[in-house]
């Protein structure tokens, strides 16, 4: 059996034997009192209460120093004087029971053995005293004597084990309990949070040291008095009670709720606080317990992060917003470039996606009304075939522009795409916006993505308003190119088609735009047969470009040609062209001219300079010059300025070349330089003049354009040889070219005045003849050789010689033979050949 | 290929004076020829035409100048042609035996005083 702690300390023990002695004492001596039977001994009986009070007094006055064995001993001595007792009332009286007392009393404090050690002395003793008295029914008198004590004692005992050990276990509870309370207390001491506990009337039970940190009551302070008024402020009082009388009523045991409120400090600021509420119900009793929380932090911190969070929301809205405003700048800028409608669609398309983040753009124009037709498209599969043009109506394209509204179709079909790009990309989602110019339709705008809902609100905007400056740029670009067109043509019919075909003179021409310019420039050109043989040459510049200079040009052209046509003096010619353009251009047009005569039967050039850049000649070997003198003003400038002409010779076998300054001039460097570079390109370059003219723009124009046009003409005076042979067209006019070339040669062969006339005439006749009677589309061709002094001069043509009328037309025949030695005329199937032959005077 | 040959008419009184300047061939000889026929007036006694500008002539320019003589014939008009002596248009007219036509002159006075 275990060691059972000590109930009991040992004066306890002792204190209790003395009072059990004096009662027994106390006892024996009251039944004295009392009539009583005979046999018992009075005297002794008084004498053992007496011992036993002495005894009694002896262990009270020694109760604290004795030790354990000496309890014993007192004990057994009270058995003793029990037995005594016993022994003078001659085991009659009813003395054994207070044998129980002492047995009792074992049982009580003693263990079970020790105890049972003393109740066989009890038997003992009894034992001994009835065997020496031998009173009648002994062995019943003893065994009650013992029983007794002995059932009553082991009852006793066992009550007593049970409650020492159900005592030792309640206090090992207590203590544990104590101990878990104990460390309960300390962690909520020690806790963060402030926990509070209440009982059923709001009054503080129990209040940790955060709490005391929180609110600034210490716990004594807070420990008794309502929690209402410790910690919340007034404004959240009401509430609290209501809440605290809800939490009260709800029927569940357990229930717990989590608050957020302002709550008080001592010295009256709020925070902001939460709190996590419970409340228990145990039997009648309540408790509401709360963790309470500062949250002004989280808060703070909550709301920086908000705030943190809308700014950064803003700056990537701001971001978005300004891309989409440069995006919109890019288009606007894309939009208003110079460039044909085509071009900028194209640009356009591109830019469009790439600001939208679209996967795919496309532009449909309505050229037709009512149809639209795809214009350009970005982000497709460029292999698939164009699609064919539409009415409003027919696909998304069509819908929108029927509609004349924006629309956005999530997951099209395939084929409602007007694009034929677009079909196989996967779009989602594709977003149409209409064109219009003065609320008319002229195209549609329709951008796709392959990610759903990713055209929002700013991207509609966005593209609404793309769409209005593109179809303004479309209607400008169109009227821009339309003036162009007009521009060109106009600029391509002041330029000459054909170069006349001039005998005896080879021409080239070539005429350059001014790279990445679209309007047209005031270069222009012309070369004028005149009669007599010479050819008029013409390099123009008109300052300024467009409309406004093309047709100055137009007025320029027209009016040289007919005043050189008409008068063969350069300087009156340009006289008269001044007076034009210093009446009818305006004040800031003017125009620079340069104009020379070719005279190849003189072999001279006779030439006027109105401002431009000199002509370079070339001659055979000798290096290039440039034709200085007979310069003047520009056009324009002045109403009377002096126009003197100048002249040099220009053999055979020279090269005359006109050009405009766009040619030599280059930005910063003087013109000299240019012209420089021109002379010495022309030095060792091809003579004939188409490839001439290739050398020089090879050589002086940069691969990347010039910015001013550039206009070159080159004249050749073809060197004179003993023969030649030259193609005529079968026209009238033909004739006169004939018979210069004819002087020409014939001035070479160093024929005479009179010979040449006569020769020129003779040939002429033929000529007429081939023309005439000929008749064909093909031409006639006359060669010429030159023998020693004897020249011979072939005229054949591809036609039947008819016969001469007798009258006016036989007199051709007649011309021929009367001026030339000798005539032969042979008709065959293929044409007719005439010969002439004369000899020269030496 | 426009003037190439160029044709002046001048009335002097009763007679009518045609300049012909240039180069006359057969681009313009049919129309000269009828430029100047139609410049003479009925009313006008004779027509002078004065080649002395001129540079070249050739046959069509002769037919044109002999059917010119026949239609003033027929109007009882006289016609006088003048050509520079020694000129490549003299020598084609003498060619042709224009004379017979008309007669022909060295200079214009000379042709006008002779149409009384």
């Amino acid at each position: 059996m275990r060691e059972l702690p000590e109930l009991f300390d040992l004066g306890v023990k002792v204190r209790s034997l003395a009072y059990l002695f004096l009662a027994g004492a106390s006892l024996g001596l009251l039944t004295l009192a009392f009539p009583h039977s005979e046999v018992v001994r009075d005297r002794e009986l008084v004498i053992l209460a007496a011992v036993a009070i002495a005894l009694a007094a002896v262990m009270y006055a020694l109760a604290e120093r004795m030790v354990e064995w000496q309890l014993h001993a007192f004990l057994a001595s009270g058995t003793l004087i029990l037995s005594l007792a016993n022994y003078y009332v001659e085991a009659t009286v009813l003395y054994p029971l207070l044998y129980t007392w002492t047995a009792l009393y074992a049982f009580y404090f003693f263990a079970l053995r020790t105890a049972l050690v003393h109740v066989g002395l009890i038997a003992i003793a009894y034992g001994v005293v009835l065997g020496i008295v031998a009173p009648p029914s002994a062995v019943v008198r003893w065994l009650l004597a013992v029983g007794t004590p002995l059932v009553a004692g082991v009852l006793i005992s066992r009550l007593l084990v049970r409650l020492r050990s159900e005592g030792a276990m309640a206090d090992q509870r207590a203590r544990a309990l104590q101990q878990s309370e104990a460390r309960t207390r300390l962690v909520l001491d020690t806790a963060p949070d402030a926990f509070v506990a209440v009982d059923g009337d709001g009054i503080v039970t129990s209040w940790n040291a955060a709490s005391e940190r929180m609110f600034g009551w210490s716990a004594s302070e807070a420990v008794g008095k309502p929690l209402r008024n410790l910690v919340f402020p007034p404004a959240e009082r009401e509430s609290y009670d209501e809440r605290r009388r809800a939490l009260l009523d709800a029927s569940e045991p357990v229930k717990v709720m989590r608050l957020e409120s302002d709550l008080q400090r001592r010295d009256g600021s709020t925070f902001p606080a939460e709190r996590t509420v419970s409340r228990t119900r145990v039997g009648d009793d309540v408790v509401m317990t709360a963790f309470m929380r500062d949250i002004a932090d989280r808060r703070r911190a909550e709301e920086e992060r908000e705030q943190l969070l809308r700014e950064q929301l803003a700056r990537a809205e701001a971001e978005r917003t300004a891309e989409m405003v440069s995006g919109m700048q890019v288009l606007v800028d894309a939009a208003l470039m110079h460039q044909t409608v085509a071009a900028m669609l194209e640009d356009l398309v591109v830019k469009v996606r790439a600001v939208l983040d679209a996967d795919g753009a496309a532009i449909f124009l309505a050229d037709e009304p009512g149809r639209l037709r795809l214009a350009a498209s970005a982000g497709g599969d460029p292999d698939a075939p164009d699609p064919e043009a539409f009415a409003f109506g027919e696909y998304f394209a069509g819908r929108v522009a029927l509609s004349g509204e924006a629309m956005i179709l999530e997951q099209p079909h395939p084929e409602d795409l007007a694009d034929t790009h677009m079909r196989n990309v996967g779009l989602e989602s594709v977003l149409g916006v209409p064109l219009t110019i003065e609320a008319d339709v002229t195209g549609v705008l329709v951008v796709g993505t392959t990610a759903r809902n990713h055209f929002g609100y700013e991207a509609l905007t966005l593209l609404r308003l793309a769409a209005d400056r593109v179809a303004l740029a479309i209607s400008h670009a169109r009227v821009y190119e339309r003036e162009h067109r007009i521009a060109e043509t106009l600029q391509r019919s002041l330029l000459p088609e054909r170069l006349p075909t001039l005998p005896g003179l080879d021409v080239a021409a070539r005429y350059l735009p001014a790279a990445a310019e679209a309007e047209v420039g005031g270069d222009w050109f012309d070369v004028i047969p005149l009669t007599g043989g010479g050819v008029g040459l013409v390099m123009g510049d008109v300052a300024g470009k467009g409309l406004a200079a093309a047709s100055m040009v137009g007025q320029l052209r027209s009016a040289l040609r007919a005043y050189a046509l008409e008068n063969h003096d350069p300087a009156k010619v340009v006289e008269q062209l001044n007076r034009l353009v210093w009446m009818e251009a305006d004040a800031s047009q003017m125009a620079t001219l340069l104009y020379a005569i070719v005279d190849p039967h003189e072999s001279a050039v006779r030439w006027v300079n109105a401002g431009h850049p000199a002509p370079l000649m070339s001659f055979g070997e000798h290096p290039p010059r440039f034709l200085d003198g007979g310069s003047s003003v520009p056009l324009g400038v002045l109403p009377f300025p002096s126009y003197d002409e100048a002249s040099a010779a220009m053999p055979p076998d020279s090269t005359l070349l006109l050009y405009t300054d766009g040619l030599v001039e280059r930005p910063g460097e003087h013109i000299d330089e240019g012209m420089s570079r021109l002379a010495q390109r022309m030095a060792g370059a091809p003579e004939a003049p188409e490839d001439l003219l290739d050398h020089l723009l090879r050589g002086l124009v940069p691969a990347t354009g010039t910015p001013d046009d550039v206009a070159l003409l080159a004249l050749r005076s073809l060197p004179v040889s003993d023969s030649f042979g030259l193609e005529f067209p079968s026209a009238p006019d033909s004739l006169a070219a004939m018979r210069s070339l004819l002087r020409r040669w014939l001035g070479h062969a160093q024929a005479g005045r009179d010979e040449i006339a006569e020769i020129t005439t003779a040939c002429g006749e033929a000529a007429t003849n081939a023309i005439e009677h000929a008749g064909s589309e093909r031409p006639f061709r006359v060669t010429g050789q030159l023998t020693g002094r004897t020249l011979e001069i072939t005229i054949s043509d591809h036609g039947g010689w008819r016969e001469a009328r007798e009258g006016d037309q036989g007199r051709g025949l007649a011309l021929m033979r009367a001026l030339m030695d000798t005539v032969e005329v042979t008709s065959a199937a293929e044409g007719t050949t005439v010969k002439l032959r004369r000899r020269l005077d030496e | 290929m426009d003037a190439l040959v160029g044709l002046e008419i001048e009335q002097r009184g009763e007679i009518v004076i045609a300049r012909l300047e240039g180069e006359l061939d057969i681009a313009r000889a049919p129309s000269i020829g009828e430029r100047i026929g139609d410049g003479v007036p009925t009313s006008a006694r004779g027509l002078v035409i004065d080649m002395l500008p001129l540079e070249f002539i050739d046959s069509s320019g002769i037919a044109m100048l002999f059917g010119l003589a026949r239609r003033l014939a027929g109007r009882r008009q006289e016609l006088r042609v003048v050509a520079a002596k020694g000129g490549p248009v003299r020598r084609v007219l003498e060619i042709v035996e224009f004379d017979r036509a008309a007669p022909i002159h060295t200079d214009v006075d000379g042709a006008l005083s002779s149409i009384a």
